[in-house]
């Protein structure tokens, strides 16, 4: 057993956040200091200082101090997700994702939760298109716990024939209960599968249910030497910690861990849309149709793409938004509204998705959509509706600074996808660049017809018909 | 902003401590199973080689500050100023669903809704774009078998002077305009549809109306006629009568000043009288004296969704310590026995769970989640093998110790979030609580022995008399569930029904 210094009783201190200690810069002699660079003084309140390094082995380690509660979390994110996949095998990287839970070296098949939860903290892994990440938040006495984890599995993941079995149902019943047993749950594949037509975002993170059937230890021991390489990763830790105590721990037990050759980098470039593309879906739960409208644009972290972020607020953002006023109250077509773009490093979709209420005629609703679009190409949005999206953003990002958790994993989120950890703090500038000239021509640029997919989905006649007798 | 990449939340999680062997109650039912592929081999394992402090940090929750306005409001202030942010939330007792009139379900939940949609000063739409550029929120909820409604409000520090103002306004001077609540209830109808299509709402109203009987908590939904009935006379009356502030408590955190604060709400609170409502608390619901088995048809499922359980102790029960301790090593998630079981080595589900509510009034303790049609069968068993196991064998000391401590080490990440802080505060004033309750909870929570686990699993966990609950598809698996009991079939419009012959 090791011997970590306990950090004794700890009253929480409210009021100030202690930065200034990272902000003056402690001297870390033994960082290796490729990249060592300190973050300008804080401008605003809330904004978030760190430090950076990068190891002998090429993991990026990105620390922040906050002693304002005894705690902290770690968050591990690999440049890997399912658009690495290849064709039979969709799902995989997903799959894989629920293998890091099934043991290492020295942590048995379940045992990292064990570890986890007995000792106060929490832990999960998620995995989208882009990346993959993993994260624990534990008391701060815990510190070595985290790191010790997190390395272990990335020096010597166990992979087990009868394990990856066991998981693969799992990850099977994943997808019965979010996608194949619910209201809806289909659609997001349909409008992927349709809007898309590059493999690499064109099918879904679960993946189906015959590629999941086919994945094999050896494309579990491919995919862990290729992609869960430290080169491969940036481990990003936020709390109540010594910086000088943590770096040392993260060579401790990091630093040995070989780099691998650089993984191949997929392409996710769209071919040029030039016509809509329309599909019908029926879905055996659902009691009322839904619509899905969305547009090609792009990737995230662009001037453009928080332009039109900006016009998902004006459209969809609290009761007073362009769609909640016209459908929902005014019009009462629509159970709900949303629109806004998805976040990807490649191509993504500006989404319109729309339930519609019972008897509505979908092809008029439909065109309502198209009248607001056409209202924000040809007119200039009011200025309160601007300053509305800037508060309402600033507020988000206050409430959001109190979890090390949502810290932790915003730094592995921007260095993964924008090589940029630094976007913690100067995403709010890019969102106040943002002029009612720029709205109105990212609206005229791409919520256009030729850029656009519809996917209707209609319930079942069975499903349907009870909802027309009910009303 | 509203939609995200996909992302998958992989709950991969846990198990413990191989214990024992397990236990067959030789009382249930022999099922032949439907399927049984269980994988072998893959089982849980400790190595116990991880760094680890053994030491649980003890941490000391900051006490908000308490007072009581002069109308008899009750007021928690925490101070936090790590970000410019405020939260306020409103709890008023004697509101809620709980008390309403059995032929207007939903009056509590409206009346609340309609705070925001006028005031005598200002429209819905007005509200809903001040709030909106203030860059804050408003809300107001009576969910079902509260005694409670809650009202929250969130926004910066730096104008919390005006969204403040502008919630006291929704809260104090509302209007209950006609128009609106027509428009309202409108929207309302149009769910009662749309939210049976899912199989979490079927199961919640059957399971809710299996385990209450004719208490209101077994109510989950209102009514097409029920919302007829709901008109703004009724509204006002119910407004006027049961928000009161000596039944309130008003729980703010964040960046304010406690002191400055508290005379600045006698003022914005001054027009808030208090009035002579008397709650009539309905009769305590009483927990089923044998099994029953509930069946929800739903055509095409490809899980059956499954709840069991049975009314069992109320808030401040002294069983409730003990009760937190056996129901996190049960099911109270990553560590629990239904999950290491029915996941992490069966394969049977996703996520499996126990859980229990306790309130002023007894409620259900409640095991569930969501399996593979074809392995209903074998969920079942071992559902109640594990039931089973917690009630007849001690539970092991090291599982014990470490669910114990579990429980107790967590509270410090609760130290990261106000709200929860206030949470906590705010609980142990609803329910009268001693003040020093939560310094005391985990020496509390350390001193639970295996006697008492086993002693309230086997006082509230009884498999003869757990009312169940299975949303699936019909055909599949009601002849899976006669062997528990007789099987009462529901379709998915709650209706009374049989299943068709194949």
């Amino acid at each position: 057993m090791h011997e970590q210094p306990v950090k004794t009783a700890k009253s929480f201190v409210a009021g100030l956040i202690v930065l200034a200690s990272i902000v003056t810069g402690t001297l870390l002699e033994s960082a290796e200091s490729e990249s060592n660079q300190t973050v300008p003084k804080l401008t605003k309140s809330f904004d978030v200082a760190f430090k950076e390094f990068r190891l002998n082995n090429g993991l990026r380690v990105i620390l922040a101090l906050d002693h304002s509660a005894p705690t902290y979390s770690i968050c591990v994110t690999y440049n890997v997700g399912s658009r690495d996949e290849r064709p039979g095998r969709t799902g995989f990287a997903h799959l894989f994702e629920h293998m890091l839970f099934q043991g290492s070296e020295n942590v048995g098949k379940g045992e990292h939760f064990i570890l986890v939860q007995n000792n106060g903290g929490s832990a999960n892994g998620t995995t989208n298109a882009d990346r993959t990440n993993y994260f624990e938040t534990l008391p701060a006495n815990q510190l070595e716990l985290g790191i010790f984890l997190e390395a272990d599995r990335m020096r010597a993941l166990n992979i087990t024939q009868p394990n990856l079995d066991n998981q693969r149902q799992t990850v099977q019943e994943e997808r019965r209960q979010n996608i194949d047993n619910r209201p809806y749950g289909r659609t997001h594949e349909a409008v992927i599968a349709t809007a898309y037509a590059n493999f690499a975002y064109q099918h879904s993170v679960i993946g189906s249910m015959e590629d999941l059937n086919a994945a094999t230890v050896q494309d579990a021991a491919d995919f862990f030497r290729i992609y869960y390489a430290p080169n491969n990763a940036v481990l990003s830790l936020v709390g109540d910690f010594q910086m000088d105590v943590a770096l040392r721990l993260i060579k401790k037990y990091f630093e040995s861990i070989p780099a691998q050759p650089a993984p191949p980098v997929p392409d996710v470039a769209e071919p040029e849309q030039k016509t809509e593309r329309r599909k019908i879906i029926e879905d055996a739960f659902a009691h009322t149709p839904r619509l899905d409208i969305v547009y090609k644009i792009p990737a995230g972290n662009t001037p453009d793409w928080y332009a039109l972020s900006v016009l998902g607020q004006v459209l969809s953002g609290g009761v007073s938004s362009r769609l909640y006023q016209k459908l929902i109250k005014e019009k009462e077509v629509a159970l709900s509204a949303s629109a806004g773009p998805d976040e990807r490093r490649g191509p993504s979709l500006f989404w319109f998705s729309i339930t519609a209420r019972p008897g509505t005629d979908l092809a008029a609703l439909e065109k309502l959509i198209y009248e607001d679009i056409e209202r924000l190409q040809n007119e200039q949005i009011a200025d309160w509706e601007l300053s509305k999206v800037q508060m309402q953003l600033r507020r988000q990002r206050a409430q959001q600074r109190y979890s090390t958790r949502a810290r932790a994993n915003a730094f592995g989120h921007y260095a993964v996808y924008y090589n940029d950890p630094q976007l913690i703090n100067s995403v709010q500038q890019k969102y106040s660049q943002v002029t009612k000239s720029d709205l109105q021509r990212v609206a005229r640029t791409y919520l256009k017809e030729t850029q656009r997919t519809v996917v209707i989905t209609m319930p079942k006649p069975a499903a349907a018909k009870a909802a027309l007798d009910d009303r | 902003m509203r939609r995200k990449a996909l992302i998958r939340y992989s709950a991969c999680i846990v198990a413990c401590l191989v214990l024992g062997v397990a236990f067959l109650d030789p009382n249930l039912p022999l099922l032949k199973a439907q399927e049984s592929i269980e994988t072998p081999g893959s089982k849980v394992e400790r190595k116990n080689k991880a760094p680890l402090s053994e030491e649980v940090l003890q941490v000391k929750l900051p006490k908000p500050v308490e007072a009581k306005l002069q109308n008899g409001l009750t007021v928690l202030i925490l101070e936090d100023h790590r970000t410019p942010s405020v939260f306020a939330q409103l709890r008023i007792g004697g509101a809620g669903a709980l008390f309403e009139p059995p032929s207007m379900t939903g009056l509590a939940n409206v009346t609340a809704q309609m705070l925001r949609e006028g005031t005598k000063s200002r429209t819905s739409l007005q509200i809903a774009e001040e709030i909106d550029r203030l860059g804050a929120t408003l809300g107001a909820a009576g969910s079902f078998g509260s005694s409670q409604v809650v009202f929250s409000a969130s926004g910066l520090s730096d104008n919390f002077d005006s969204w403040f103002a502008l919630a006291v306004d929704v809260l104090l001077n509302p209007s209950f305009p006609q128009e609106e609540l027509e428009k309202l209830k409108q929207r309302q109808r149009a769910q009662l549809r749309q939210q049976r299509s899912a199989a979490n709402f079927l199961v919640n109203e059957r399971f809710n109306r299996a385990v209450y009987g004719d208490h209101p908590a077994a109510t989950v939904s209102p009514t097409v006629e029920s919302l007829d009935a709901l008109t703004q006379e009724a509204l006002m009356r119910w407004y006027r009568e049961r928000y009161a502030p000596q039944n309130a408590l008003l729980a703010i955190a964040g960046d304010v000043r406690a002191r400055e604060l508290i005379p600045r709400l006698e003022k914005w609170f001054a027009g808030w009288q208090r009035n002579d409502v008397k709650r009539t608390w309905p009769p305590n619901p009483v927990a089923a004296t044998s099994r029953k088995v509930y069946l929800v048809h739903r055509p095409n499922s490809v899980q059956t969704t499954v709840a069991l359980g049975n009314i069992a102790i109320e808030r401040r029960s002294p069983d409730y310590i003990p009760m937190v301790v056996m129901n996190h090593i049960l099911g109270g998630g990553v560590s629990g026995r239904l999950f290491l079981n029915l996941r992490e080595e069966k394969g049977y589900t996703y996520g499996v769970y126990s859980d229990f509510s306790a309130l002023r009034y007894p409620g259900p303790w409640r095991a569930g989640g969501n399996m593979r049609t074809e392995v209903t069968t074998g969920a079942l068993v071992e559902f109640f093998k594990e039931i089973g196991r917690i009630r007849d064998q001690t539970v092991p000391l090291a599982e014990l110790e470490d669910s114990k401590r579990a429980i107790a080490a967590r509270f410090a990440l609760s130290l990261e979030q106000p709200t929860a802080i206030l949470g906590l505060a705010a609980s142990r004033v609803q329910f009268r609580l001693p003040e020093d309750y939560w310094d005391t909870y985990p020496g509390k929570i350390m001193a639970v022995t295996a006697e008492d686990v086993q002693r309230v699993a086997r006082k509230y966990l009884d498999p003869d008399t757990m009312q169940l609950v299975a949303v699936g598809d019909g055909l599949k698996i009601q002849s899976v569930l006669e062997p528990y009991g007789p099987v009462e079939v529901y379709d998915s419009s709650g209706k009374l029904t049989s299943i068709p012959k194949q």
